[in-house]
Formats: structure tokens, C-alpha cells, sequence
């Protein structure tokens, strides 16, 4: 055996992938791909289940730190500055603008993504038992993932980002009692400033990502240690409670040889096989067809890896990032509007601010959390839940409602303007 | 599609991704890079012929360097900047020699190393004269101590 | 499935690779390399041998900036006007035309938008020529351009540009600042016209606003003040001209402060010589100014012009509105000037001033100054039109002791009224009076309303 042999095999330990041992080896034997199962449930990985939403998040996350890196080298969080680096990203920076467009609209996707994501798992019951607390972690990472836009939204010091920001923390300021200290702390100062720049800035980078990526690791390890993905809905008739096979050590130590099912777990820690295709040793009864994740599973995130990158570039090479006027805290423009997800806030703001600043964003964030508890009907079928569903989606629309009428239809003084009609702002 | 046909298209693709990879990491490299300069440029303007006395050498502060005017040779600019460790050196007419404060190198007027931890001789940088009639320094273009610019 | 999503995988990567190349060479090929390419050909032409032609040609392109530390710019324009500085490229076509007598204000020292406006960061037409969205100062049309001169010289005139010492005459005199705040003083109704030189307002906009406010601007409270085309276009100059810019210690006319020939000017000006005499020529008023340099420091003279109240509590002598360069030319007029030159400027007013007719002199200055003659007019005749008040217009203030005490009316300016309305049910009226307490004293204020009372006619017994 050569050297070069010899590195690669202490490097690589596993069995070649044409084996299936190969194939169970390289899931966990590889810190990266360990999250996986060795096998997935064929069914649970249709597109039409989940429509991988929560991959799409997640590699929307990766673009955004790849290129939030690279964007770090040309930005000072100071406010004079911060604007004129942003001008040099757009003017004689070597595909600045394109990294910066890749970034702004990777933030909104994951946005968008983080929250079709927590429809799918609502509508198709997911959150239900074992999963209640992994989506108590999800409404936290949704509400992370709002705090990293919203924080990132201040970055370019321009008059969009400056008037979002202020009225985005006005809205805030709303809580009773702490809502005022909270935004000072927040602000580091009473006005949005250079303090409270820098303090974005290091929550963007620093405090908010790190937080994202341990929640992140522990909503992925919950994942697996609840079942993997939920069944689809339509293999639910099958009331054939889950079944757990553990197979033996390798064929040359002991023989192959099925363990009972345990009927309070679902799954073992870990599969060793033999030659056969594990599938194969499964109980006939069990209907699942199940798949090594390698590639069946690995394909899949691969494709939609790459379908969410090219479509992240493809955008990117078409539109560009908004850039206003510097910030001029002595000019508001007629609207100032928060960013677009808090639109539907600032509209419930206008009628009634404690209300629609405190109450309403409160009730909803605490209803979130508390869903998995409170809805205990342990049925996921769709004809059993009329009311949880009803509920949500009046949430989904309203929450829907009230952001397109703040971004298309409120126009100078927070009028009702239809978007078709032009209004030239402010008064002379 | 048979099999074998597919392979090809297998590597095709793999290939494609990695010089996908490898464009971006280069794209990143190119975004890196930078295309201006936010400090003194490398080339600039010091003024008119008649600004710099003969004999003795003007120096520049900003700029780091010396300038030497000579009836008979002409103009000539040198870097003030050590070889060894970056300290800015000092031109003393009395030896007609420039001192490193730092540690103790001395260079000839010629800007060769005389004594002392520097490894190599002053730098000696390119002066021309621009259409408005003003030198121009441009510290990317070393040339010969010899380098000389008649006006 | 499998092979079909396989083959799609490596379609992406395809199109991921494509897409990076295209994003790639979209940031490689911007228009100014094109005309670095053009002008580096042309400069070729003006090279004689071979040798120094491909050297040129062989330029690597590169953005050249212009770091204006002082001024807080970084101008990028010479990245495609490359030939402002080469005298040979008098008549070489735009975008590398030489600038022809720029005197001083060198490209190189100055850069380029602090004159023409512009996005001195941009490198592309549009954007640097700042006809784009969201750019607030694009570049001045060609016969405004000098408006900019009055950016850094603030004080005096600026030799060739009368347009701004008329503008800024006008303004001083027509009453603007009644509604319009400059500089932190002047009234509420209208915008602050601080930085209106950095505003997204063409100069068109500006000179039409003039001619005729509500044809620009819809429902505008502005009164049409009937200027003459070339004072609505020195005031535009004056209004492009307004920046509170810090312009830095090298630009700013700072540097040259004025001789003691304008503070004779301003002295004159201001009718200083009706309250203080100099070595006895004068009125006896105020302090005899004589050798005033000597007994006081420069800083507590220049406290003295700008708050008198704050040096001496009950000061007779008004605030005027002097810029720092101002106050230093007068003190630099005091320290030469004497009595014989007093007597000269004397005799070239009209005439001396009684002691009681000197607050009310005062008190008209305040009245013209901060604006009041904007609505009510130089000779207090009112009639500006303003649609819903009772009378339809703004009131005359001749006959204001029929109506009123003199400490009704010192509360109506400190605390500011809402005309009566015509129709109750009728829209508010654009003009309103504004309350001045927090820009004049109590003295500035007694001062006027002894002015108004000074000019107060009988009223006409058939009026009836």
C-alpha cells in the first residue's frame, strides 16, 4: 500500500459506497452527515409532504453567513462611514454589488421560507407529540431569524434603513413598564444613532448567529431523535404503531438477528448490516419502504441546495439591493414603514398602539409557543382538527391582510392609498 | 439514456461543479482585492521643479522621501523608509549620510547599506515631469540609484 | 427519480457556474474602463516614438479618486474625465475635456462635486451624474453651477457672482424668515431652508417657486412676493447655495477673513454710528467705541455682537445676526478705525438718530429681520393673500393700537394666534402667526411693538 493509499484510507474509514455497510458507514461515521439517519422513510422525503422548506431555510442561512462574511470586509459600523461603504460596494468593489444582493435577498427568502415552513408543519400536525418542544424551538428561531433581519435591515444607514428602525423599535416601546428601557438598551440611546449601529451591528454578526446556529443544532438533533421527518398525511391510515428493528453486530461476529420491536421507541441509535439490504430484514408487516440516506436523501438536499442558490444568484444578477439617501434623522420620509414582516404590526400600531404594539404581537408570540400544548388532540388527520386549522389560517391571512395593506396600500400620513394611484409625499 | 452515457454526463456535471467552487473561491479572492485606496497613493505630484532648493535634499514627511536636486544631474528621489524594519531615516549633512533611528543602520548618500542590520539599500524611486510641468513620484517603480531626471 | 435528480443536480451546477461567470464578468466590464481605454488612445497620439505610444496604451485601468479629507468627499470623477488637469486636452471631446480656468480650485485639491453636484463616489454616468432616484444634489445645470462658489465663501461678496449677494439680500429683506428657518432662527410655516442647497430640488423648481409658488407646488402657503425673473433666479442662487456642510478649516473662506474694509461696510450697514461714536463723532448712546479693541479681550467682543444681553443683562443694543467672519471683520475695523472716518460715515447718512427714536430703529431691524415683513409688509400694509381668514387676507398692522394694548399684542407674538376664520366650517388658513418666544428676548419683542406703535395711523372716522 502506497502512502498516498495510506492517507486517504486514515482519512476516509469507511467501506466503499457499492456496499451497504459503505453506505450506513459514511452517515455515521462522518461528523457532518451524522445528523442523518443511515435510512430515511422513502415516504416522509416526498417533496410533496414537506417541500423541503426547512433545508431551503437552512441553506438560505449558509448563503447568508458566506456572503455576510465577505460583505465584513468592506464595512465599518460607524454611520458616516457604514453609508460610504455601502456606496463603494455598489460602485468599484469587485462584485460587491452582486454579494450584497445575494445577501438582501437571501434575508428576506429565509424570512418568507422560516415562516411557510412553520404553515407546513402546522398544517400537517407535525408539532404533535413526540415534537411539541422542537416546535417551541422553531418559534424561536423564527423570531431569531426576524431579530437578524431586523438588526441587519439598520446596516446600510440609509434613510430606509434609519426610519424602518426607528419605527420598527417604536413599535416596541410600546411594552408596558420595560418597552421604553428595552429600546434604550437596545438603542444605546434614545435615538437610533451611532450607538445603536454598533449595537445592531454586533448583534447581527456576533450575538443573533450564534444563537440562530446552537438553536439551529439543537431543532436539527431533535429532528432526528423524534423520528425524522413526520409521516405524510396520507400514510397515516396505516395504524400500524411505528416499529423498531436493531440489527446485529457484522455477519463475521454474530449472526444476523432481528430484536424485538419496542413498542415506546422508534427507532435505534444506529444500524450495522451486513451484505443484504437492510430493508430486506425489516418485519414484513412494517409497510415503510425505507432507503439508505446515501443517496437517496443526500441527492435530494443536494438538488434543492443548488436550486436555492441558483435561484438566490439568478434573482441577485436581475435586482438590486434598495439604496437610499444617507439617513437624515431631520427628514422623515411620508411613510416611514418598518420592514415589510412588521408592516402588519405598524398597521395595528395606527389603531391602537397598545393593542397592536403589546397585546396582539404578545398573545401571538405566546400562542405560538404554546401550541403543541394546548391543541392536545393527538389526531394529525386533517378532518379531525377543523378548528386548529380554522384558527391558524385565520392567523396565517390576517397576519397576511394586514402586511400587504401596510406595504402596497399606505401612502403619505398612513392614508389608505391604492398602489395604483400616485401620491407624490409630504408637503412643500 | 444507457448507463455509460449517463457516467459522462456524471463527470461533466462534476466537473462543472467543481469549477464552479473554484471560480467562486477566485471571485471571493477578486471581491477581496482591493480597488481603491482609502491612504497617500503610490504615485503623486510634489510640486514644481523651481519648489526644491540644490544641494541638500528636501524630504517630504508624508510622503517618506528625499528629494535631491543637482545642477549638473538632476532630480532624484529616494524612499526614506528603512530596509529593515520600516523606521523612517534620517538625512544628516554634516556625513552626508542617512541614519535609521532604530536601529542604528547607516546608508550612503548613493542609498547603499553602510553599517548596521539593514540587508538591502534604500530604495530609489521613479521621477518624472507631467504635462503641467510638475514632478511626479511613483513609489511602484523602483529604479537605480544611477536614475536621474534632467528638467 | 434517482437519475433523472441527479441529472438535475448537475444542470444547477451548470447554471450555478453560469450565472457565476455572468455576475463575474458583469463586475469586469464597467463603461469607465471603455473610456480609459479611449483616452489612453488619444494620449497615445500626443506621444512621439513607438515606445512611450504602447507604454500608454498599455495603462492598466484603474479607478482614480480624489480624497477630500476636509471636505468629506471622495470624488471619482477623473476615473472617466481624465484629461481636467492636461492643458493638451483643451479640445479633446467630453468625458476628457480640460477644465479651463479653475484659478486655485484645482481638481486635485477640491475635487469636482463640491461645484457640480453630483455622486463623486458613483463610477457610472448615471449614477455619478446623480440623475438617479435617491441622490439628492445631481449636477447643476451649467448657469447655477457658480451658486456653488457661495458654499465656502459665506461672507461678503463673491467677485463675479452678483446673483448671490442679491439672493442673499433679498432674503434678508423680503421677510423669508417670518416663515422659514435658517441657521436655527426664523418661523415654523414654511420648511427650514438650512440645507435646501442639499436638497433634490432642481434650480428650475426653485426660480418657478419664486415667480409663482402655488405653480410648483400645489396649495403652497408661500405669497407671491411678484419678484422679477432675475431676483427669483439670485434667490435660487442663494437657496442652492445653503448648506450646513462642514466645509473643513482649508475650504472654508474662514481661512481668509475679511480685512477691516468690510467691517467698515457692515458698519455702515448696520447703522452702528446711530447709537456709538468713535473718539466723539457719533451718538453718545452706546459706548463711545474708540480704542475698544484695547479694553476688551476679542472673545468678549465677539460675545458682545453676537448676545449683548448676556454681557450686559438690559443691553439697549439688539442681537444682530452676524456670522462668525463678519463679527471678526467689524473688530478688525474697530482697531483702525477713527474719528475722522466716523465723521465720513456720518455725513453720508441721511441723519443722526434721537436716544428714543434709536429702540425703534431697532425694533424696525428685528421686524425686517426675523421675517415679520414677509406677511405684514415693509410698511406694515398686510394684504397677503390668505384664503379662509377673516378678511381673506393677512392683516394690516396701521391701526393695531384701535384694537389693542401693547401688552396684548407683545402676547401675540411671544405665544403666536390663528387668524379667525371666515367660514368656521372653512379649511384653515395657510398663514398663521408663529410664536417667537423661544427666538426673541423680551426686549426684541418690546422693541417692535414700540416700532409698530411708532407707526400707528388715526383711524378714519367715516370708516364705519
Amino acid at each position: 500500500m502506497n502512502i498516498f493509499q495510506e492517507i486517504w484510507k486514515s482519512i476516509v474509514r469507511r467501506d466503499p459506497l457499492s456496499t451497504d455497510k459503505g453506505k450506513s458507514e459514511l452517515v455515521f461515521m462522518n461528523v457532518w452527515l451524522h445528523i442523518h439517519p443511515a435510512k430515511v422513510k422513502k415516504e416522509n422525503m416526498k417533496f410533496t409532504h414537506s417541500f423541503y422548506l426547512g433545508f431551503i431555510t437552512f441553506f438560505l442561512f449558509i448563503i447568508l453567513v458566506t456572503t455576510g462574511i465577505a460583505l465584513m470586509a468592506y464595512y465599518r459600523p460607524y454611520p458616516p462611514h457604514a453609508y460610504q461603504d455601502m456606496k463603494d460596494l455598489q460602485f468599484v468593489v469587485f462584485m460587491g454589488p452582486f454579494l450584497r444582493n445575494m445577501h438582501r435577498w437571501a434575508a428576506h427568502g429565509m424570512v418568507i421560507c422560516v415562516f411557510l415552513h412553520m404553515c407546513r408543519v402546522f398544517y400537517t400536525g407535525s408539532y404533535k407529540k413526540p415534537r411539541q418542544f422542537n416546535w417551541v424551538i422553531g418559534v424561536f428561531l423564527l423570531l431569531l431569524t426576524l431579530g437578524m433581519s431586523f438588526t441587519g435591515y439598520l446596516m446600510p444607514w440609509d434613510q430606509l434603513a434609519y426610519w424602518a428602525i426607528t419605527v420598527g423599535t417604536n413599535i416596541g416601546s410600546y411594552a408596558p413598564i420595560v418597552g421604553g428601557q428595552l429600546r434604550e438598551l437596545l438603542l444605546g440611546g434614545h435615538t437610533v444613532g451611532e450607538a445603536a449601529l454598533l449595537r445592531f451591528y454586533v448583534l447581527h454578526v456576533a450575538l443573533l448567529p450564534a444563537v440562530l446556529i446552537l438553536f439551529t443544532i439543537v431543532h436539527f438533533w431533535r429532528v432526528r431523535k423524534d423520528g425524522g421527518l413526520s409521516r405524510p398525511l396520507w400514510k397515516l391510515k396505516k395504524k400500524t404503531p411505528p416499529q423498531l428493528v436493531t440489527i446485529g453486530a457484522p455477519a463475521e461476529v454474530a449472526a444476523l438477528q432481528t430484536v424485538p420491536a419496542s413498542t415506546t421507541k422508534t427507532y435505534g441509535l444506529m444500524e450495522v448490516v451486513t451484505g443484504k439490504p437492510i430493508f430486506e430484514t425489516i418485519a414484513p408487516e412494517e409497510a415503510d419502504e425505507e432507503v439508505f440516506s446515501y443517496p437517496y436523501a443526500f441527492v435530494r438536499e443536494a438538488v434543492t441546495l443548488m436550486a436555492t442558490v441558483t435561484t438566490i444568484m439568478t434573482i441577485s444578477l436581475f435586482f438590486n439591493a434598495p439604496l437610499e439617501e444617507l439617513a437624515n434623522p431631520a427628514k422623515t420620509p411620508n411613510p416611514a414603514k418598518a420592514p415589510w414582516y412588521f408592516l402588519g404590526l405598524q398597521e395595528l400600531v395606527s389603531h391602537s398602539a397598545l393593542l397592536g404594539g403589546v397585546v396582539i404581537p404578545g398573545l401571538m408570540v405566546v400562542a405560538l409557543l404554546l401550541i403543541p400544548y394546548i391543541d392536545r388532540n393527538p389526531s394529525r388527520h386533517l378532518r379531525d382538527r377543523k378548528w386548529a386549522l380554522w384558527i391558524f389560517t385565520i392567523f396565517v391571512v390576517a397576519n397576511l391582510i394586514l402586511i400587504v395593506i401596510g406595504t402596497f396600500f399606505r401612502g403619505p400620513g398612513w392614508a389608505l392609498v391604492p398602489p395604483w394611484v400616485h401620491v407624490t409625499g409630504g408637503v412643500e | 439514456m444507457n448507463r455509460r452515457s449517463f457516467l459522462s454526463w456524471g463527470a461533466v456535471g462534476v466537473a462543472a461543479l467543481c469549477s464552479g467552487v473554484v471560480v467562486s473561491l477566485g471571485a471571493v479572492l477578486k471581491f477581496l482585492t482591493p480597488t481603491v485606496f482609502y491612504e497617500p497613493p503610490q504615485a503623486f505630484k510634489i510640486g514644481n521643479p523651481g519648489d526644491f532648493p540644490f544641494g541638500q535634499p528636501t524630504f517630504l514627511v508624508e510622503e517618506k522621501i528625499y528629494v535631491f536636486r543637482d545642477r549638473v544631474k538632476g532630480f532624484a528621489v529616494a524612499s526614506a523608509v528603512c530596509t529593515h524594519l520600516g523606521c523612517t531615516v534620517a538625512h544628516f549633512s554634516s556625513d552626508d549620510r542617512f541614519h535609521c533611528p532604530c536601529h542604528g543602520s547607516v546608508f550612503g548618500a548613493d542609498g547603499a547599506v553602510i553599517h548596521g542590520p539593514a540587508p538591502r539599500a534604500l530604495d530609489w524611486y521613479e521621477v518624472t515631469q507631467t504635462r503641467d510641468g510638475q514632478l511626479r513620484v511613483d513609489k511602484d517603480k523602483i529604479v537605480p540609484p544611477t536614475y536621474r531626471l534632467m528638467v | 427519480m434517482e437519475r433523472r435528480l441527479q441529472q438535475i443536480f448537475f444542470a444547477l451546477s451548470f447554471l450555478a457556474l453560469a450565472l457565476i461567470i455572468a455576475a463575474g464578468w458583469q463586475a469586469d466590464t464597467p463603461k469607465w474602463k471603455d473610456y480609459q481605454k479611449n483616452y489612453h488612445a488619444l494620449e497615445a497620439q500626443g506621444e512621439p516614438n513607438a515606445v512611450a505610444k504602447a507604454t500608454v496604451i498599455a495603462t492598466r485601468p484603474e479607478v482614480h479618486q480624489v480624497m477630500l479629507t476636509g471636505l468629506q468627499r471622495v470624488d471619482r470623477c477623473t476615473t472617466c474625465h481624465l484629461g481636467v488637469e492636461d492643458p493638451t486636452m483643451k479640445d479633446a471631446p467630453e468625458p476628457f475635456t480640460y477644465h479651463a480656468g479653475l484659478g486655485p480650485h484645482v481638481p486635485s485639491k477640491f475635487g469636482c462635486t463640491i461645484c457640480h453636484g453630483g455622486q463623486g463616489l458613483a463610477t457610472d454616468k448615471d449614477n455619478a451624474h446623480g440623475n438617479v432616484q435617491f441622490w439628492q444634489t445631481p449636477l447643476l445645470p451649467k448657469e447655477y453651477i457658480r451658486a456653488s462658489c457661495g458654499r465656502c465663501h459665506k461672507e461678503g461678496d463673491v467677485p463675479g457672482v452678483p446673483e448671490l449677494t442679491e439672493g442673499k439680500r433679498l432674503f434678508n429683506t423680503q421677510g423669508c424668515r417670518g416663515c422659514h428657518k435658517l441657521n436655527g432662527v426664523g418661523g415654523s410655516i414654511g420648511p427650514d431652508l438650512t440645507e435646501e442647497g442639499a436638497q433634490h430640488r432642481s434650480p428650475e423648481w426653485l426660480a418657478q417657486h419664486f415667480l409663482t409658488p402655488n405653480a410648483v407646488s400645489a396649495g403652497s402657503a408661500m405669497p407671491n412676493f411678484h419678484f422679477t425673473k432675475e431676483q427669483a433666479k439670485a434667490l435660487t442662487y442663494y437657496m442652492l447655495s445653503l448648506t450646513s456642510e462642514d466645509m473643513g478649516s482649508y475650504y472654508s473662506s474662514e481661512r481668509s477673513i475679511p480685512g477691516p474694509e468690510y467691517g467698515r461696510q457692515l458698519f455702515a450697514e448696520k447703522n452702528c454710528i446711530s447709537c456709538h461714536a468713535i473718539g466723539g463723532e457719533g451718538s453718545k448712546t452706546g459706548p463711545d467705541l474708540l480704542g475698544v479693541v484695547k479694553r476688551h479681550s476679542p472673545e468678549w467682543l465677539d460675545e458682545q455682537l453676537v448676545n449683548p444681553e448676556l454681557v450686559y443683562p438690559g443691553s439697549a443694543m439688539p442681537a444682530y445676526d452676524l456670522d462668525p467672519n463678519s463679527r471678526k471683520a467689524l473688530l478688525a475695523y474697530m482697531a483702525v478705525a477713527t474719528p475722522e472716518d466716523a465723521h465720513l460715515l456720518l455725513a453720508n447718512q441721511s441723519r443722526t438718530l434721537k436716544p428714543e427714536e434709536i429702540a425703534i430703529e431697532a425694533g424696525k431691524q428685528d421686524f425686517a429681520r426675523f421675517g415679520c415683513v414677509g406677511c405684514h409688509g415693509t410698511e406694515l400694509q398686510g394684504g397677503v393673500p390668505n384664503p379662509n381668514a377673516q378678511g381673506g387676507e393677512v392683516p394690516s398692522l396701521l391701526h393695531l393700537s384701535d384694537d389693542y394694548t401693547k401688552d396684548e399684542v407683545v402676547a401675540v407674538i411671544k405665544e403666536g394666534r390663528m387668524p379667525p376664520l371666515d367660514n368656521p366650517k372653512g379649511p384653515t388658513p395657510p398663514l398663521y402667526m408663529p410664536s417667537w418666544k423661544n427666538l426673541l428676548s423680551r426686549e426684541d419683542i418690546n422693541r417692535i411693538v414700540d416700532y409698530l406703535w411708532s407707526k400707528q395711523q388715526q383711524k378714519k372716522a367715516d370708516n364705519w
